[in-house]
């Protein structure tokens, strides 16, 4: 028998993978994820459930530290390595600083964003297992999906299917690891 | 908000046919095909300008910032109101923005290079533009921060850069759909490596969503800040008619008026090619004209204190300044556009209007243009009209002016049609939620 990833089925509509989901995880199960087009909602929290905080300060921290970079590149070129009087200004006028150090500032929040999105999400990652299944295919499109991995201590093959069929899954599949 | 007939298997297949199609529509062929002939205007206007200097152009002193320097903030206002529609109505929860903001997004990315190419055609030395980056170098020399010139060129170089990840951040989903829905191996391949191998996972929409309204609060006072620099390149002059602390809100209510008109064009025109009208109906374009209605006020409201201003106030410079451009060689320009982008406007007050698909083409194209004629205006008659009449000048365009709105029209439609071509045109993901939220009542 070939190793299996895990199995997968497939659902209709938002409600019926959000009951699913909410089902698996009374049976006990923990390695299942599911896969939707759009993201459903409440569906988050019941299959991986908790507050997520790890993005949100990575961007805080990203943004202070663009702001420090902006205003020290200022700061630097014009107070310490290149100072110039214009018109008697101090050489380290903070105020007109600022606008570029909010820019710095900004740019690098989104850079830190987009950077831990991609890093938290395992992307990009090109090939996986699930892109094999058929079943997989329209998960990006209509359908929405769910898959008991096997690494879940509570997975048996023949177990997950009777559950999945017990739920109304429309098709169901063994996907190859 | 769309008709009751789109389901989600309708919307997907539909919106990435048209990209992934291997044969593109006639019109398709027609639009890109005039828009890259008169792109092909830019690289021999550029060649002319490079080799002869920036005296092709009409610019002497006094007036030494001509049409490019207009056309900058002109496109950067264009650019701008892809942010604002796409960004600002994020964080307002508006469900009208779903459909919309990847047009808005990507004639932003299309109308970016050319305002960016406009500053850089006028320096005089382009090659020596690269000397603006803040980087340490041997000539120990470094750009002068407190310039608002130089503020500029921060703002512009961040919000180009941080325009694209915003887009890509939210292209990731759709690129997926596309990918799965292709049926030859280049497309797979090609489809594939953009979406970095999405699988829509339940812990990957949330990364994606939490990024992606992150970005659009950032995103939103972000080009608020960059119009409003664009003005104090403007404001921080003692130049008349330019030193005016309104100038960055004016700034960014043409941004909103202007780039909403360009949306509407566009809306209209990717509604008509590609048969959306099912996705993109008249609620989109309703709410756009009204946030355009909206913008008409906001304009008119600065108008009257530009006006104000020198009235109330006793710098005979700015007196005269402001006679001539109301009254003297501007005057048509300047009446024209109060009618274009204020006065007819007003005709969105009434709802068969703003459903006319062929008025609201015209409304929009109007008040592009006038918003053209309105940083002309501004930025001619200042600089002609200083504060010692001895160092009045005038200014005309020469063909080679032209030819730089005219190749820079090119560039933008080429973009704009090659964004068309290659990336799905509607936010599948997003319009796909407010399908569901429609059925479930």
């Amino acid at each position: 028998m070939t190793k299996l990833f895990g199995i997968i089925a497939e659902f209709r509509t938002p409600g019926a993978v959000r009951s699913a989901a909410a089902h698996l995880r009374e049976r006990g199960f923990r390695a299942f994820e599911a896969y939707t087009p759009y993201p459903v909602k409440g569906l988050d929290q019941i299959v991986d459930p908790g507050p997520k905080l790890v993005l949100p300060i990575v961007m805080f921290t990203a943004a202070m530290l663009g702001a420090a970079w902006g205003y020290w590149i200022q700061f630097w070129g014009e107070a310490v390595n290149y100072p110039i009087n214009v018109g008697g200004r101090p050489y380290n006028s903070w105020p007109a600083f600022m606008v570029s150090t909010f820019e710095f500032m900004l740019l690098a929040t989104i850079f830190a964003g987009l950077l831990g999105m991609l890093v938290l999400s395992r992307l990009p990652k090109l090939y996986h297992p699930l892109f094999d299944a058929k079943v997989f295919e329209r998960a990006s499109r209509d359908r929405f999906v769910i898959c008991i991995e096997a690494s879940d201590p509570a997975f048996e093959p023949a177990a997950a299917r009777g559950v999945f069929e017990q739920l109304g899954a429309i098709r169901i599949e063994e996907v190859p690891a | 908000m769309v008709a009751p007939e789109v389901t989600l298997t309708s919307l997907s297949e539909k919106v990435s046919s048209c990209v992934l199609t291997d044969r593109a529509p006639l019109w398709w062929w027609i639009g890109f095909g005039c828009s890259f002939m008169l792109f092909l205007v830019l690289p021999i206007q550029m060649a002319v300008l490079f080799i002869d200097g920036i005296g092709v152009w009409g610019v002497r002193i006094p007036v030494a910032w001509g049409l490019a320097l207009a056309e900058y903030v002109w496109w950067i206002a264009l650019a701008s109101g892809g942010t604002i529609v796409s960004a600002l109505f994020y964080l307002t929860r508006s469900p009208w923005r779903s459909a919309t903001n990847r047009i808005a997004e990507s004639m932003l990315l299309s109308a970016v290079p050319c305002a960016g190419l406009m500053p850089i055609m006028h320096l005089g030395r382009p090659g020596l533009f690269y000397w603006l980056f803040p980087y340490s170098n041997v000539m120990g020399v470094w750009p002068q921060a407190r310039s608002p010139l130089w503020w500029d060129f921060i703002c512009l170089l961040c919000y180009i850069l941080m325009s694209l990840m915003y887009y890509y951040a939210g292209l990731i989903p759709d690129l997926a759909t596309v990918r799965d829905l292709a049926q030859t191996r280049f497309k797979k391949i090609f489809y594939g490596v953009l979406a970095l191998g999405w699988r829509g996972s339940v812990s990957q929409w949330r990364n994606q969503r939490v990024v992606y309204a992150t970005m659009s609060a950032i995103m939103a006072p972000m080009v608020v800040s960059v119009h409003s620099v664009v003005g104090l390149d403007f404001a921080g002059g003692l130049t008349p008619g330019w030193h005016v602390t309104q100038f960055p809100p004016y700034f960014f209510f043409g941004a909103v008026i202007s780039g909403t008109a360009l949306i509407i064009m566009l809306t209209i025109l990717v509604r008509w090619g590609y048969g959306l009208q099912d996705v993109l109906t008249e609620y989109h374009l309703n709410a756009l004209a009204k946030v355009m209605l909206v913008g008409c006020l906001l304009l008119g409201y600065a108008y009257v204190w530009e006006a104000f201003g020198p009235i109330y106030g006793s710098d005979v410079a700015e007196k005269t300044e402001s006679y001539h451009r109301m009254f003297g060689f501007t005057a048509p320009a300047f009446w024209s556009e109060k009618i274009l982008t204020v006065v007819i406007p007003q005709l969105l007050w009434f709802p068969p209007v703003r459903r006319n698909v062929l008025l609201l083409v015209l409304i929009s194209g109007g008040i592009i243009l006038g918003m053209w004629q309105e940083r002309y205006v501004f930025t001619i008659s200042s600089l002609a009209h200083n504060s010692i009449p001895s160092y009045w000048g005038s200014y005309f365009p020469t063909v080679w002016d032209w030819a730089a709105l005219a190749g820079t029209i090119g560039l933008f439609l080429t973009l704009f049609f090659l964004f068309l071509r290659f990336v799905p045109i509607i936010s599948m993901s997003e319009v796909r939620e407010i399908i569901e939220e429609e059925k479930s009542g």
